[in-house]
């Protein structure tokens, strides 16, 4: 909770004035007036670690041990036959490969590609995932009820970890950082296939009245940045709605509760509150996987629009 | 995966592959009609802003982020 919010908490006002702040403080990145770990200013940005930042090495650490590791030690092993997890990695990688960057892509330069839009899949697909984990929460409860540490005290570590979302890629930030990889890899794709000049000339159709071009021009760059924007909102908007969903249907218990004046009222709605609470935690699970299908998707057909021109 | 297409799961699994392939084109060009407004308004109001000229750039970024949305949605609808 932000420190207005637990001003508010001890003075006693409604409910109703702490949902929206409580709310927004779970799904926004920790601020940095608390960091988990500080860091000197550098050309005047305040390099302090957050939880989004922590979140992002969090889940670097776990794709080095659950893809890159395993996928390195079955490279090097003699005998060719995956199994278990490696099996799973296969089927997966194989997917991508058959049915996503070779009909988009193209055969001639899909081995070259399909890094990146693997390395973007399986990247999102575990910072989305991780955010529907509270192994946080858990690690605070035991902090607060066997350590005895109380949620005031602003020194311990555990309890500096509880402020903000676990989301990273819930932060605009982090997916237009992933965005823009997608717009150079655009760049990148299109001047190898046809070299640097002709692939701005391939940005706009050939053979039209020159007037067309007047009006086409600025929007085919326009077009170009937008594309990429819109990568960005996407996957921020989903992992973010969600999330506020879930909290808002549980906060009906403690705002109905002092509506009504009554501890039983707002106990009774728990049989409403919960069972949706866990619907959209359900929904969220394929959110997750379609957000992050659907990002590598649009990547790969980008690339290959900027690959593959035709008119 | 075309080697047992019998199996229920693998069915259902390529049905659900055919249509998130379908509906992401679609899915991508409603975010590019409001990203192009967004994009193209927010660059004309802080343009505005700093140049002086209030409602001017504002406008003629809007109607430019509207007209990419339509032209990238116009795009997507035509390209098969």
């Amino acid at each position: 909770m932000s420190a207005t919010a637990e001003q508010d908490h001890t003075a006693g006002t409604s409910v109703l004035d702490q949902v929206g702040d409580n709310i927004i403080h779970h799904v926004s990145n920790s601020s940095l007036d608390h960091p988990l770990i500080h860091l000197p200013h550098f050309f005047g940005i305040d390099l302090s670690v957050t939880k989004h930042v922590l979140m992002l090495w969090v889940v670097a650490i776990l794709l080095a041990c659950a893809v890159i590791i395993p996928i390195r030690r079955y490279m090097q092993k003699e005998k060719a036959i995956p199994s278990g997890w490696m099996n799973a990695l296969e089927l997966i990688v194989k997917f991508f490969r058959d049915s996503i960057i070779k009909p988009n892509i193209g055969s001639k330069y899909s081995e070259t590609w399909a890094p990146l839009i693997l390395t973007l899949f399986f990247f999102i697909l575990f910072a989305n995932g991780i955010g529907l984990l509270p192994f946080f929460d858990i690690l605070g409860a035991v902090n607060r009820f066997a350590f005895h540490i109380p949620a005031s005290d602003n020194h311990n570590f555990i309890n500096n970890l509880l402020h903000g979302s676990v989301t990273a890629t819930g932060n605009f930030n982090v997916t237009a950082g992933l965005a823009v990889i997608t717009f150079f890899a655009i760049i990148i794709a299109g001047t190898r296939a046809h070299g640097f000049i002709h692939h701005w000339k391939n940005l706009v159709p050939t053979g039209l009245p020159w007037p067309v071009y007047i009006i086409l021009i600025p929007i085919e760059i326009i077009g170009m940045f937008v594309r990429p924007f819109a990568l960005t909102m996407r996957l921020a908007a989903n992992m973010t709605g969600g999330h506020i969903a879930v909290l808002a249907i549980l906060s009906f218990m403690a705002i109905f509760a002092e509506m009504f004046n009554s501890t039983a009222i707002g106990l009774s709605l728990a049989l409403f509150s919960i069972p949706m609470a866990i619907a959209i935690s359900g929904l969220e699970i394929i959110v997750v996987l379609v957000q992050a299908y659907v990002f590598t998707l649009l990547s790969a057909v980008f690339i290959g629009m900027a690959i593959n021109v035709h008119h | 995966m075309t080697e047992n297409k019998d199996d229920y799961l693998t069915r259902s699994f390529q049905y659900f592959q055919k249509i998130i392939k379908e509906s992401g084109p679609a899915a991508s060009a409603s975010y590019t009609l409001i990203g192009g407004v967004l994009i193209m308004g927010l660059l004309g109001y802080f343009m505005d802003d700093w140049l002086g000229t209030k409602p001017w750039l504002l406008l003629t970024g809007l109607f430019l982020g509207l007209f990419t949305g339509f032209y990238e949605l116009a795009k997507t609808v035509w390209r098969k």
